[in-house]
């Protein structure tokens, strides 16, 4: 961001470039030196297991590349052989895509239900208030009496997570339509209240619906490893898998693979964010 | 582009809105008092004085978006009880739809079930053309300047083909260049379209050059004080003995010296 007024645009441009530059370098630098430090941590560290070296933990990632592991796919209940790593990242995603859908389904809905309907918002704010702080990963217990801790349970916990983040982006974007905005729509003939919901609130709405989203998946990738400490087959599962076995490098590797597998998730989403938005 | 209107082309002498005793407070101001005011049917007609004196609720309740207290507003003869295509609205703010494109804002009231145009793109192009927006179709409100956004307002109003066309104080936050053009194509498009107008405005200058009728109010509680008929050719000549009169005039009956032009 520049509040320069000058005007020559290709000194803008050059110095922007060279800002960009200088930004990339830094950030390399922060990360050389953070490898460093883990380097020589994990070389002066005995038993040497406490930490894992960074050429070491690289060598478990790849590795996880190298040997395959078949899976179970639920509900269609075929068998699926894949890499390790990706079979793994696999199973979590079994779990935490339909857990993230549909917990960010229902939350938008009700959110969006409560951010426009005034009597509803009074009957359910106490219950709102009440259920709000219980941490997601709390409900464990029942997900294992309900559903067991395999996919569905998991699924559950991250359906929780991924509700009341969607639900407050709703509410909240729902809640500060301008009345302008809705005068405007009611002078130019939309009379009734779902006409309303569609045309004005829902996108206007739309910014913090999205960001809430975004917010979600973030969330629900911490809350779905903390479901599988418990034991749902995925990515954290195999990090306690590992430590188990004192393979402490593989722990860190399926560390890398959920730090990627958000990366992936969260470009993309801000990509499409940004598309959408493109008015704002 | 005519309104589609069978009666005689001369501009008939008949009240279009007719405000009859209408009272509104909100907690402890008397927002109006017992207002009673008509305005005639291709008039235009612009509202003056100070803050508080509930011009802006006035044009509210005519727009159906404001439910008086008391006493009773006729539209072409009938209750308000709503807002209607029947009536456009210009705000201050613009108002515009952000996340519609120009095309998209102004063709949003043709796109309601209640209102059949035979072909609406041909409809948006042509507005588009009158307020002057040629290339921009496609810009989002962001993109505009304040008098263009206000000419995506009026277009916007204006689509549905309201008969009477309400403005509060459209031209507020646009500088007073872009607001001299605005209001020679303001005028050019009432006369084109034979619309009753009221505009809202504390900008006395404002009122003299666009009005047949400036309508003074006072404020708390707010009540009607006084009208001045503006019969000086258009367009106006701010400068002119007439108009330098009338405002003067306008200015005595407000009793705010302070309160000069912007």
């Amino acid at each position: 961001m520049s509040t320069r007024t000058d005007t020559n645009a290709s000194a803008v441009l050059a110095e922007s470039f060279e800002g960009d530059l200088r930004r990339y370098l830094r950030g390399l630098g922060g990360l050389l030196v953070f490898l460093l430090v883990w380097w020589v941590g994990a070389m002066t560290t005995h038993p040497s297991y406490l930490v894992p070296g960074p050429l070491e933990s690289v060598r478990a990632f790849l590795d996880l590349f190298a040997t395959s592991t078949a899976i179970t796919v639920p509900v269609l209940a075929s068998r699926l052989v894949l890499p390790t790593g990706f079979a793994h990242l696999a199973q979590t995603l079994f779990h935490y895509v339909p857990g993230l859908l549909l917990g960010a389904g229902c939350g938008i809905s009700l959110g969006l239900a409560m951010g426009w309907n005034g009597s509803l918002d009074d009957w359910l704010r106490p219950l709102v208030r009440v259920l709000r702080p219980v941490p997601p990963l709390a409900w464990v217990v029942f997900a294992i009496v309900w559903f067991g801790i395999h996919h569905t349970g998991a699924a559950f916990i991250v359906f929780v997570g991924a509700f009341w983040i969607n639900f407050y982006g709703a509410y909240g974007g729902v809640e500060g339509v301008s009345s302008d905005l809705t005068d405007a729509a009611s002078t130019l003939g939309v009379e009734r209240d779902l006409s309303m919901l569609k045309l004005v609130a829902l996108p206007s709405a739309a910014p913090q619906v999205l960001t809430g989203f975004r917010t979600s998946i973030g969330r629900c990738w911490m809350i779905v490893v903390g479901a599988e400490l418990f034991g749902a087959p995925g990515v954290g599962y195999e990090i306690i898998n590992a430590s188990n076995n004192l393979a402490m490098a593989t722990s860190v590797a399926y560390m890398f693979l959920i730090s990627l597998a958000f990366l992936c998730m969260d470009v993309g989403f801000r990509l499409l964010e940004g598309r959408v938005l493109a008015w704002r | 582009m005519a309104l589609s209107s069978d009666s005689s082309t001369s501009r008939e002498a008949r009240a279009k809105i007719t405000i009859q005793n209408v009272s509104r407070s909100y907690e402890s101001t008397r927002a109006l008092a017992d207002v009673s005011l008509s305005v005639t049917e291709g008039e235009f007609c612009c509202v003056v004085g100070p803050s508080g004196c509930g011009k802006t609720t006035l044009l509210r309740a005519i727009a159906g978006l404001d439910d008086p207290d008391g006493g009773s507003i006729l539209v072409g003869g009938d209750p308000v009880t709503g807002p209607g295509l029947d009536r456009g609205m210009v705000f201050q703010e613009y108002a515009l739809f952000p996340w519609r494109t120009v095309r998209g804002n102004i063709r949003f009231g043709l796109d309601r079930p209640a209102c059949d145009c035979p072909d609406c793109e041909a409809r948006v192009r042509e507005l588009i053309d009158l307020v002057g927006l040629d290339g921009f179709e496609d810009a989002y409100p962001k993109e505009l300047s304040g008098g263009m956004k206000q000419r995506v307002g009026i277009a916007r109003a204006l689509a549905p083909d309201p008969e009477i066309l309400l403005m509060d104080e459209p031209f507020g936050s646009v500088d007073a260049r872009t607001r001299g053009r605005l209001h020679a194509e303001l005028l050019d498009i009432w006369t084109q379209t034979e619309q009753t107008v009221v505009f809202v405005t504390h900008d006395i200058d404002e009122a003299v050059t666009l009005a047949d009728r400036v309508v003074v109010m006072g404020a708390d509680p707010g009540t009607v004080q006084s009208t001045f008929s503006i019969d000086i050719e258009r367009p106006r000549e701010r400068t002119s003995r007439d108009f330098v009169d009338h405002v003067a005039r306008i200015r005595e009956e407000l009793g705010s010296p302070a309160d000069t032009s912007h």
